[in-house]
């Protein structure tokens, strides 16, 4: 296995090594040696990554296209891989090439930046990306910097003469196509600047301006040019806000350069302006005057972009090609609701929008809210019980009250499904239900302590499993004077377990069955206390669990330990006095104790005259 | 061992490479209706990631898991879905047609809202009678209506069972009404549990039983009418003293319509003491045997309902069922009786007894008893049984709220308090091992045979 591997791995390599021209074959076999062996992932990437790192900086460009070659066609974990190092091999790279094979790499690196048809997401881990793109704008504009400081002196004869060849060039394409009165406009301008240049009355410092939005101007036209030649109906729209900007003759430049990018052409049209411009320049160049440094040339750049974008859109949508949204539509909403003065795609990485699940569910629950909310069940005649209403499509059923079902009522409970409206009622109801099913679950689960704290089964042992049984079935006029309210209310004090167990306790009484669960009885008898007749009727169970003590503060640790029952008690907090109390407690002559169990050891006192006293203290208490 | 005849072919491989904890997913349509089987002997395990899917009118939570055994049944979209599930069998799925657009629901969703306009208008509820042929899916109706009935307001319709073969809340055996006053139990083909002693993860349901003790109710006609009349009248004192339920109505379920008899006056019997005044019949007007039933029934229905009497087509997400299903969910429900389910385990308890303890009587059968033809006035009488192992052993005994000493007219009727199954009888010791529910001595009460067995 392991020798398969590095056989592999060699081979790979040993064809890397051939890599020294942009060879397609090579570039294919690299790639399906890829595919093939994704197990050999890791050694291929090393390989390539030190191929890359060590041949001479003109084979890196083929290196690079292999690994882009291989990321787009084997995909994971390979471009997992890559994108550990792929920002520092590229940086690398791109400061040890020339400007041609660094536009090379731009456009490469520009097609990592697309979503991939399979993931959607772009090719790279999206970390890298952004290093690298961030290193890219830093590049080109200390790039343009550079190049600034490298451009010859403007002189005035300079810029004359290439005024001279750009007026020669525009001549011989109005000959092509006389008709084309931007053309001339594009002459008339040129003529201008001419004139403006040989009066010889403009300083260094305004030629320089002007020769830099020259060039930039220039550089745009180059891109224009492209543009122009797969969409001809561009090139009319574009022509009509060239003559302001003086840019129609660059671009008719029959120059063969590849403008796949900024950085390659900027450095070539600056022959066309190498003398100098008139002061009234900014006149003539409107939009662009005033700009000084290279920011705001790129500023200026975007804006011109942008300007062009415009007009793109506004033609498509006069030949009806956009869908325009309309007035309540959610996208106008947006551009309504957005914050203003914020840059529209620098912002939308930054929002996080909750799933589109939870969305549409909102989005339904007001739906179904709406479809039924003037609805009145009884007074709809088709729904009356005949043959034709039951067997016919009835479409208020279908729209509107089908969602009374589901949707109207929006609380879905996440345990059992059970749903919950929105009025106050269903929301005590809704809250009772979960409180409900937390407490069933601590049961069944088996634990002791929350039902301590919560004062269910106070001085119970804690022993309490969930061990049960069914219950035997009632008897009719039992049954005929039950009501399902005992089971299924979740209110506190009405607990469905203390109801089920004295049903069950009546039960077995009924049954005269002898009781062979001593240990279970414990339990039960503790859960609901039995009041002698000679009681105070104010010594119930429920008050006796409301009695509360605040939390001395000499304790420690906020808990005590009953001394009936041995179980410790925990403090919870009272919303209503703010303080730290124990629930379902009592204080007796210093002594803390659960005040049920307090209850029952006294009530069962033999000795009548401390029996007497300490029911007394109790309703002292209570009172 | 492949040299031994015969073994090769029965030797399954396939089963052995299915791996349980896999993770299929899948994706239910809005409006289409998601047929499974789960057989017996395996487990299936369903998670709604997302969207609204019911079963028979019960609503799934999302991202529980919900584990089911031993069962048809079939997820309803109402929105789309998208559900995991895991399982050991790799096909739970009814194969070629597990994915149908559910034509019928609206039929339940016009007849449910039929019923709650008149729950909202009156305070005597609506009684509807669900009839039809076998497999029409009147138990899966029923269910869905009682579910749906609960939803939107807190009502609580009475669910009468009037098929002693089908067990809801109950082994089988039984009548049964249930005021359905809380949701499902969506995992349980029983619709849901009986009380227990202690905690149950969703409310419990009280029924009242009627034993009719026999499997056929054509084994006893007599008896089975007796023994509705009895069910009857102890709903009809509830109703009168619980208005909810009362103004809820009741939705009753009942035996396939070839089960009765020819004349169908068990269905005329019906209608009165139950006071229905509301009949569907789920017939499909292409089904030769749906048409045939029609005839007979439109006519009489017609007498006593008038327009009151509905057919809507047989419900679409039916799987047919055999007698060997039948028995397994029989089976089942008598374990879960005495076991509880895997969600609630509950801890029957078992004891010795004398064969001198019990009293037990049982129903006459008019099917087996061929030899001497029992006296018409006779045929609702109880014989006592003699208890031997042939007799009793492995029997569901049904133990009432009469004496042990009983007369044998008042044993017939009684109230039911619970099950026992005898697990073990030694003759030469004359000595039993029974199980009950409830812990506890047997009670001193008398019991009644039911013909269902059951083998731990």
């Amino acid at each position: 296995m392991d020798e398969d591997m590095d056989n592999m791995v060699k081979e790979f390599t040993d064809v890397l090594e051939e890599l020294t021209f942009n060879s397609k074959p090579i570039i294919t076999t690299l790639t399906k040696m890829a595919e093939e062996n994704i197990s050999c992932a890791q050694p291929f990437v090393e390989a390539l990554e030190n191929r890359i790192s060590k041949c001479v900086p003109t084979q890196k460009l083929c290196a690079f296209y292999a690994l882009d070659s291989i990321c787009k066609n084997a995909g994971s974990p390979y471009t997992i891989y890559f994108s550990k190092n792929l920002f520092a091999l590229y940086k690398k790279t791109y400061l040890l090439v020339d400007n041609t094979t660094r536009s090379k790499l731009i456009s490469l690196f520009k097609t990592w930046m697309m979503p991939t048809e399979s993931t959607g997401a772009p090719l790279f881990e999206s970390a890298a990306l952004t290093r690298i793109e961030n290193f890219l704008i830093k590049a080109s504009a200390l790039h343009q910097k550079n190049y600034q400081s490298k451009l010859p002196t403007p002189t005035i004869p300079l810029l004359l003469a290439d005024i001279d060849r750009l007026t020669k060039l525009t001549e011989m394409r109005l000959q092509k196509s006389p008709t084309d009165s931007k053309l001339n406009v594009k002459l008339q301008v040129l003529g201008q600047l001419k004139q403006e240049l040989q009066k010889g009355k403009l300083g260094l410092p305004a030629l320089k301006q002007v020769q830099l939005q020259l060039k930039e101007i220039f550089s745009q036209d180059q891109q224009l040019i492209q543009q122009q030649m797969d969409f001809k109906a561009r090139n009319q729209q574009r022509q009509q806000m060239g003559p302001g900007q003086g840019q129609g003759s660059a671009m008719m430049r029959p120059d063969g350069r590849d403008s796949d990018s900024q950085a390659s052409h900027s450095t070539t049209p600056i022959s066309l302006f190498d003398t100098t411009n008139g002061p009234n320049v900014s006149s003539l160049f409107g939009s662009s005057s005033g700009v000084l440094d290279t920011k705001s040339i790129r500023e200026a750049e975007r804006s011109n972009k942008k300007a062009k974008l415009e007009s793109l859109y506004k033609s498509l949508g006069e030949s009806g090609l956009l869908f325009t949204p309309s007035q309540e539509s959610i996208v106008t909403l947006y551009d309504k609701v957005r914050p203003k003065g914020s840059n529209s795609h620098d912002d939308t990485p930054n929002i996080v929008l909750p799933p589109v699940r939870l969305l549409e569910d909102i989005l339904f629950d007001c739906k179904a809210y709406f479809a039924n909310v003037n609805i009145n069940i009884s007074a709809i005649p088709s729904l009356s019980f005949s043959q034709y209403n039951v067997t016919a499509d009835n479409l208020v059923v279908q729209n509107n009250l089908i969602h009374l079902l589901y949707r109207a009522k929006s609380n879905k409970c996440s345990t059992c499904g059970k749903r919950f409206g929105n009025s106050n009622d269903e929301k005590r109801l809704f809250s009772e239900h979960l409180d409900w099913h937390f407490r069933i679950n601590k049961r069944i689960k088996g634990s002791s302590q929350v039902i301590t704290s919560n004062g269910a089964a106070a001085g119970a042992t804690a022993t309490q499993k969930n061990i049960q049984s069914r219950n035997w079935f009632l008897r009719d006029e039992e049954w005929a004077n039950f009501k399902d309210s005992i089971i299924t209310s979740t209110r506190f004090n009405s607990d469905p377990d203390e109801n089920r167990n004295n049903k069950r306790r009546d039960n077995r009484r009924r049954n005269r069955n002898d009781d062979l669960r001593e240990p279970g009885n414990n339990y039960n008898g503790s859960t609901s206390v039995n009041m002698s007749p000679g009681d105070s009727p104010a010594l119930n169970e429920v008050t006796l669990r409301n009695l509360k003590v605040v939390v001395p503060e000499s304790t420690e640790n906020m808990s005590f330990q009953c001394p009936i029952c041995k179980d410790s008690l925990d403090a919870v907090y009272d919303e209503d006095t703010g303080e730290w109390i124990w629930r379902n407690a009592v204080e007796i002559n210093g002594k803390h104790f659960h005040a049920l169990c307090y209850y029952e050891s006294v009530k069962n006192n033999s000795n009548e005259e401390e029996r007497n006293l300490g029911l007394q203290n109790l309703q002292r208490l209570i009172k | 061992m492949s040299f031994l005849p015969g073994l090769v072919e029965t030797t399954a491989v396939t089963d052995l490479y299915v791996d349980t904890n896999e993770v299929h997913r899948e994706k239910i349509p809005q409006g289409t209706i998601w047929k499974i089987k789960v057989p017996a002997d395996s487990k299936m395990t369903i998670n709604i990631v997302s969207g609204i899917a019911e079963i028979f009118g019960t609503e799934l939570a999302n991202n529980v898991e919900y584990s089911f055994s031993n069962w048809n049944f079939s997820i309803y979209a109402v929105e789309e879905v998208h559900l995991e599930w895991k399982g050991s069998d790799p096909h739970p799925i009814v194969e070629d047609e597990d994915l149908i657009s559910n034509r019928t629901a609206k039929y339940i969703y016009n007849l449910h809202f039929s019923l709650d306009k008149m729950r909202s208008t009156s305070f005597e509820g609506p009684n509807i009678l669900v009839i039809g042929n076998k497999g029409s899916g009147k138990t899966a109706l029923c269910r869905t209506l009682s579910s749906y009935s609960i939803k939107f307001k807190a009502y609580s319709p009475m669910f009468v069972n009037l098929n002693p073969q089908e067990a809801v809340f109950s082994p089988p055996g039984c009548l049964s009404a249930t005021p359905i006053s809380d949701i499902l139990d969506v995992e349980l083909p029983i619709w849901g549990q009986s009380m227990t002693s202690g905690a149950t993860a969703l409310h419990t349901k009280q029924p009242i039983l009627k034993l009719f003790g026999l499997e056929m109710i054509a084994e006893n006609p007599q008896r089975y009418l007796q023994t509705m009349d009895s069910l009857a009248s102890v709903i009809n004192s509830r109703l009168e003293k619980d208005s909810l339920v009362q103004r809820s109505g009741c939705i009753i379920d009942t035996p396939p319509l070839g089960q009765l008899s020819d004349d169908l006056h068990e269905l005329v019997h019906i209608i009165q003491k139950f006071r229905i005044n509301f009949v569907v019949m789920l017939a499909d007007v292409d089904n030769e045997e749906d048409t045939a039933t029609l005839e007979k029934v439109t006519p009489l229905a017609k007498s006593l309902v008038g327009d009151f009497f509905v057919k809507i087509p047989r419900l679409c997400g039916v799987i047919p069922s055999d007698d060997v299903y039948m028995r397994s969910l029989q089976r089942s429900s008598i374990r879960e009786y005495f076991y509880g389910n895997p969600g609630t385990a509950l801890s029957p308890f078992s004891l010795s007894l004398d064969f001198e303890d019990l009293v037990i009587w049982e129903p006459k059968n008019v099917l087996s008893n061929g030899e001497t033809a029992v006296e018409n006035n006779e045929i609702l009488n109880l014989s006592q049984v003699s208890i031997s192992p042939s007799s009793v052993q492995h029997a569901l005994i049904c133990i009432t709220h009469q004496d042990k000493h009983a007369k044998q007219e008042d044993v017939a009727n009684a109230a039911i308090l619970g099950f026992a199954l005898i697990t073990e009888v030694n003759e030469k010791r004359r000595k039993m091992r029974v199980l009950l529910p409830v812990p506890g001595n047997f009670p001193n009460n008398a019991c009644i045979l039911t013909s269902y067995r059951y083998l731990e």
